[in-house]
């Protein structure tokens, strides 16, 4: 399988998109981007170079499937959370998109991230990562079935959740 | 510079337990406490599960001291400074891995698992056997190491008391966690370090604090009813995560007790034990220590604070928690999940889901206990570290001695309380610290 120029042109805008919803806090626009049966999965830090690989045996950061993605969002939003509250201001840059598929419906994508977390009261953060995610294509276009995201972070500074990786 | 008595910071009279701010935002207690508690106390390294490999071993810091255990050439867990007797470089090469011989990157010595030296380049031309006998070439032992139920403490006093005696009446609240299989307990792949920027001290408190937990947490209690009024039911109890703990704690049993030395217990029934992952294993657990203990492991969840930075937490899932002291105002934690060896792959997915429901720092609740606790010691700040925290919460309720639960365990608290909402279990923490800080 080889590089799809279009493809991948296609792919970006989505991730693109999604990283927009994020930064401008448009939660329910962001969660419709998502299959019903969408899986979001941040892998944990295995000793000092590895990701956990299994998420049924081994402990990962974030793995939730649609209801975990609304709970998260009920818990950004409720500003009961008190390390959410107020939301740092983010900013998603995404990277080194590229897309490969198989000819089938699914499309598996890579791509590189940065996020900055800016908070009045706190010093500013900054992580990085990687971006694996499965989209499906469908009659109303691209959702996404799978999203995984390796956080290179190994000590990590702030709270994570969906909108700051 | 005279010192300021720790004893100025914890007001222990008839009726009255008060701890002055100052104990955590104060640097000049910070350096004693370095040398007078991390230096003198049992500090856990590690779980024996995670060096199961001759040569695998482990990082681990005692106070600010680098040190690492590892598993021997024969068999043995020792625990070594992590320093190169040659010129002092670390010899580790990560946070963990498998070395069974170490070499030191800066001038090649090495050393095999067991801490004999095995070669100095140079050493038939360039060193006479004076100086080699006078440096020591054989990796530094700490002074003492130890193993309780599969949980190893080392410790930098050769003259500290045995672990057995240290854990003391901690020590059948820490079995409800190592006897959950008869095949042992495993911590399993995925860790966790994360930053605070607080005191130390606050973790330890916030680790047996109940009275958070309804405040705080309340926020993790209704993300998870919300989404369970969302998930297909799969008829499948351990999919749930318990919240009844946190939302309706007047219908529930909850307590907490002074374990002496300085180690706290906090405890709640859960409102729903078939969400517990360890139900499955019930009878067997019934047969082999009666229901009265079989019920604390399942039906009871639980906090187990050992002093002074480390705890076992079976409530919403099995935590261990160290934090280590990097300076007076910044504290690293580290967090893995321990499981019994041999459960169902429901249980041991269960587990897991509801770990990360709560002990990371991309949880449900984690962050917004580090949020707690770096806003406690900004607000610490004020006004010098003057003010007090009076812990009077629960007080009318303190009991000495064991309480009915205590008994169905056979565990022999100094004080006990009939409530989770209780800051009592706190005197043993700070009458510890104060004894160690003040004592010779």
């Amino acid at each position: 399988m080889s590089f799809d120029a279009a493809l991948t042109a296609e792919a970006a805008d989505l991730l693109y998109r999604e990283a927009g919803h994020l930064d401008r806090r448009e939660w329910e626009a962001w969660l419709a981007l998502y299959a019903e049966d969408a899986v979001f999965w941040a892998p944990a830090i295995v000793g000092d170079e590895g990701f956990s690989e299994d998420p049924d045996n081994d402990v990962s950061l974030i793995y939730l499937d649609r209801a975990g993605l609304e709970a998260r969002i009920f818990r950004i939003e409720g500003g009961d959370s008190f390390a959410s509250t107020p939301l740092p201001h983010t900013a998603h840059l995404v990277s080194n998109v590229r897309a490969v598929g198989a000819g089938g419906p699914e499309i598996e994508v890579s791509a590189t991230w940065l996020v900055n977390s800016f908070r009045r009261t706190d010093p500013p953060i900054l992580r990085a990562g990687r971006y694996a995610y499965t989209l499906r294509r469908s009659a109303s276009g691209l959702t996404i079935a799978r999203k995984t995201v390796h956080v290179l972070d190994d000590r990590i500074v702030g709270p994570i959740d969906i909108f700051n990786i | 510079m005279t010192e300021t008595p720790a004893r100025s910071f914890v007001d222990d009279r008839p009726g009255v337990f008060r701890v002055r701010r100052g104990a955590f935002v104060e640097p000049a207690l910070f350096e004693r406490e370095l040398e007078r508690i991390f230096g003198r106390c049992w500090n856990y390294l590690c779980h024996e599960s995670q060096l199961r490999e001759r040569g695998r071993y482990v990082r681990g810091t005692i106070g600010r001291f680098p040190v690492f255990a590892i598993r021997g050439l024969d068999g043995e867990i020792r625990c070594f400074h992590d320093s190169c007797p040659h010129r002092g470089s670390m010899l580790t090469r990560g946070r963990s891995g498998v070395q069974p011989t170490i070499t030191c990157r800066y001038h090649g010595w090495a050393f095999n698992a067991d801490g004999k030296c095995i070669r100095v380049r140079n050493r038939d031309t360039g060193y006479d056997r004076e100086a080699l006998a006078r440096l020591g070439t054989d990796l530094k032992p700490v002074a003492r190491l130890a193993a309780y139920r599969g949980f190893v403490f080392a410790c930098l006093d050769p003259e500290v008391e045995d672990l057995e005696t240290f854990l003391g009446g901690a020590r059948p609240f820490i079995d409800l966690m190592a006897d959950q299989s008869e095949q042992g307990m495993e911590v399993l792949k995925g860790e966790s370090t994360y930053v605070m920027r607080a005191n130390w001290k606050l973790q330890t408190e916030n680790s047996t604090d109940g009275y958070h937990v309804a405040t705080v947490h309340r926020n993790f209690a209704h993300a998870v009813r919300q989404r369970e009024t969302l998930t297909r039911e799969t008829g499948d109890a351990r999919a749930r995560t318990e919240a009844s703990r946190i939302l309706d704690l007047e219908s529930i049993r909850s307590g907490g007790y002074d374990a002496g030395n300085g180690h706290m217990i906090n405890w709640s029934d859960r409102g729903s034990p078939e969400s517990a992952p360890l139900n499955e294993a019930r009878e067997a657990l019934v047969a082999r220590f009666g229901p009265g203990k079989a019920r604390w492991m399942i039906d009871r969840g639980r906090t187990v604070t050992i002093f002074p930075n480390f705890f076992l937490n079976d409530v919403a899932s099995t935590c261990i928690r160290l934090w280590r002291p990097v300076a007076v105002d910044l504290t690293e934690i580290d967090t893995w999940c321990l499981a019994p060896v041999g459960e169902s792959a429901e249980a041991r997915r269960a587990r897991i889901r509801k770990y990360e429901d709560f002990f990371l720092p991309s949880s449900l609740a984690v962050p917004d206990d580090v949020r707690a606790m770096e806003v406690a010691h900004a607000g610490s700040l004020a006004a010098g570290g003057a003010g007090w925290n009076d812990l009077a919460l629960g007080r009318a309720t303190m009991i000495e001695g064991a309480d009915d639960a205590a008994r169905e365990l056979g565990a022999a608290p100094l004080h006990s309380n009939p409530g989770r909402e209780s800051e009592t279990p706190f005197y043993a923490f700070w009458r510890e610290w104060r004894r160690r800080m003040d004592g010779p």
